[in-house]
């Protein structure tokens, strides 16, 4: 009862059939899943970039020259560029030494202190705006204190700065401590070996190996110290030359002057793109690269 | 010269190093072997000051670096120790070139730039990396980068090298190469060295002196002999893969020390009268264990021993046999013998081995 050599065929090429069936099928859904998962990629990746072309496509090129002379626009970038510097050095000065003591220091409930500086990261900015104004106005925390020296902090350029440095710092802090934490420790060591003095070896070694994550993250914070909108607004108030930066100004002018704040959301634009590029070259960049 | 007297340390609660006394003699290299985690690392870090321990001392080149003279606790910075250290990893300063890497613990000496940049290029010589001073670290090849770590730490003339398993932050295919090299260097350098490892071919390629770390303390220091024939403790025979026979002295029979294992099986060891009555361990290299499907009548100190094969591994060259006694006796040979005698597992067969090779020890009381 042996089969037919004829029927052994068969059963290969039943055999065979269904496997490529399969095979084909899971080429089908392959590329299915491919075709389905551009099409999420596509419309994702558009509707994160038509916006900001939405805003270029405002911008009418023959009107540059006499924006440039628009007293409103000037007075923001010149207020914006103002207060986000001072912001941006005092969180240098605030989160630098903070951030390197949480990276190279252990102490108990370090993680609720880490924890705290993440907290201003995801806030929202107008309770940012409403937390500020509950210290520092003069019925607020620390108020009577201000009161006693004759000072009131809302409604000034003071308190821009102070929102933007309560909303911007923590992201100086948190680059500063990637910085100091991911170096080896066996670098440091020899280091310590090699040399007797600790602020020599942080000054040789440490400070530089941390200086990029310093850099980026200054920026970065520059950058949303820029774009401060919520807490500003809440906090410090909109008065134009006082505390009406760029952002509180674009919103100003939605309705009275629409060139002028398209002007002014492109200064913005190209401010977070530079600044983005900077960041992600200052990452790649390998120690012995050529410039 | 390293001397350590009787050094404990703890880690959270759990001892690491306990009652630890070593000395490594002036120019002498030694090779501190132990499986991973038996503490080589935490040593090599209390003698170079980067770990503080919780007693005892530390001496290097008769200085106290650490302990307590008299009243006086003494406690020295690890740049004041005299030491270079050679790391796991790669630890040259990534944001600096070779040159300025080795050349950084000569900016602390107070010596004038010139000075700095002769002594560099030495340093650069010695490791042959001349052609590279001007590279940055990642731009080099592990074992290069390995090197250059060497030279930079040779810079404030150490009296005393560290190395803690150099070997592994180079890629494996380069390994051989690179140990060769060290090798070469330390033997110029006439430094005393402590050099740590978990590989049992590197501690003795490196090193005449060996130092076999475990259970917290150090267990044996000898020579390559002294480790393999006269191994001291179970600890150092299980990592030396010997076999391991727990046994007791009987008598002494002919100018031999009989000795019975699992109460069936005697065998002959060199004499020794201090031993009898006594509760022994008994090691024996697997390789000094030759085997024959006939009884060898020709010397009666030779054990010769009845047993039946069990096991039959090969590798590349050799065969591991584990042959029955009443108790697995490991063997090791060339296959090519395996081949002529024609055996296989389940074959009965007889065991040989002189009484010369078969090491005898009465355990110390280990807390």
């Amino acid at each position: 009862m042996t089969p037919p050599p004829t029927n052994v065929k068969q059963e290969d090429i039943k055999t065979k059939k269904p496997k490529q069936k399969t095979s084909k099928i899971s080429q089908i859904l392959d590329k299915t899943t491919t075709a389905f998962l551009m099409v999420i990629v596509v419309t994702y990746i558009s509707f994160l970039t038509l916006p900001i072309i939405a805003v270029f496509l405002k911008l009418d090129i023959a009107q540059i020259s006499t924006q440039l002379q628009n007293q409103g626009i000037i007075q923001a970038i010149e207020l914006s560029l103002y207060t986000a510097l001072i912001a941006t050095l005092c969180s240098i000065i605030l989160a630098v030494p903070t951030g390197y003591f949480l990276a190279t220091r252990k102490f108990y409930g370090k993680t609720v202190i880490d924890t705290l500086m993440d907290l201003p990261l995801v806030l929202p900015p107008a309770v940012a705006g409403i937390a500020l104004l509950y210290t520092f106005a003069p019925g607020g925390l620390l108020g009577p204190i201000f009161n006693r020296f004759g000072m009131i902090i809302p409604g000034y350029m003071g308190a821009v700065i102070i929102a933007q440095i309560f909303v911007a710092s923590p992201f100086l802090i948190k680059s500063v401590k990637i910085g100091f934490e991911n170096q080896d420790q066996a670098v440091y060591n020899s280091a310590r070996i090699l040399t007797g003095s600790r602020i020599t070896v942080f000054f040789t070694i440490s400070f530089p190996l941390a200086i990029r994550a310093i850099i980026s993250g200054t920026l970065i914070t520059w950058a949303r110290s820029m774009g401060e909108f919520g807490a500003t607004l809440m906090f410090a108030g909109n008065l134009p030359g006082i505390t009406q930066t760029m952002p509180l100004a674009i919103y100003n002018m939605l309705y009275s002057d629409p060139i002028a704040g398209v002007m002014l959301s492109i200064v913005l634009i190209s401010i977070s793109f530079v600044v983005i590029v900077i960041v992600k070259l200052l990452e790649q960049k390998r120690y012995g690269d050529r410039k | 010269m390293i001397k350590i007297e009787s050094l404990s340390k703890l880690f959270n609660e759990k001892k690491v190093v306990e009652n630890l006394t070593l000395e490594v003699k002036r120019k002498e290299v030694m090779s501190l072997l132990g499986p991973n985690g038996s503490g080589k690392t935490t040593l090599l870090n209390m003698i170079a000051g980067l770990l503080h321990p919780d007693s005892g001392n530390i001496y290097i080149n008769n200085t106290m670096v650490y302990g307590t003279n008299g009243t006086k606790k003494v406690n020295l910075k690890p740049s004041e120790r005299k030491i270079g250290y050679v790391f796991q990893t790669i630890s040259l300063f990534p944001h600096m070139k070779i040159q300025d890497n080795i050349a950084y613990g000569l900016k602390s000496l107070h010596i004038s730039q010139s000075e700095i940049k002769k002594r560099t290029n030495t340093l650069l010589d010695f490791v042959d990396l001349t052609e590279y001073a001007l590279l940055y670290p990642n731009q080099l090849s592990g074992g290069q980068q390995q090197r250059a770590a060497l030279a930079r730490s040779l810079a404030t003339e150490p009296q005393v090298i560290l190395l803690d398993e150099p070997v592994s932050a180079v890629d494996p295919q380069l390994r051989e190469t690179f140990r060769l090299d060290l090798k070469k260097y330390l033997q110029k350098l006439e430094t005393t060295t402590l050099y740590v490892t978990h590989n049992l071919n590197e501690a003795f390629m490196m090193a005449d002196k060996i130092a076999v770390m475990g259970n917290r303390h150090i267990e044996q220091v000898g020579d390559r002999t002294e480790i393999f024939d006269k191994t001291q403790s179970t600890f150092v025979a299980k990592f030396l893969g010997l076999n391991i026979f727990k046994g007791k002295a009987i008598k002494e029979q002919n100018g031999h020390l009989l000795i019975d294992i699992n109460n069936n099986i005697s065998v002959l060891s060199t004499s020794n009268p201090e031993l009898i009555g006594k509760n022994v361990t008994i090691t024996i290299k697997p390789e000094d264990i030759t085997f024959s499907k006939t009884q060898t009548t020709n010397q009666n100190a030779t054990n010769n021993i009845l047993g039946v094969i069990t096991e039959m591994v090969q590798t590349r060259s050799t065969t591991q046999v584990t042959i029955d006694l009443g108790f697995p006796v490991k063997t090791r040979t060339t296959s090519t013998e395996i081949k002529n005698l024609g055996v296989t597992v389940g074959d009965k067969i007889y065991v040989t081995f002189n009484f010369s090779e078969v090491n005898v020890f009465s355990e110390k009381e280990s807390t």
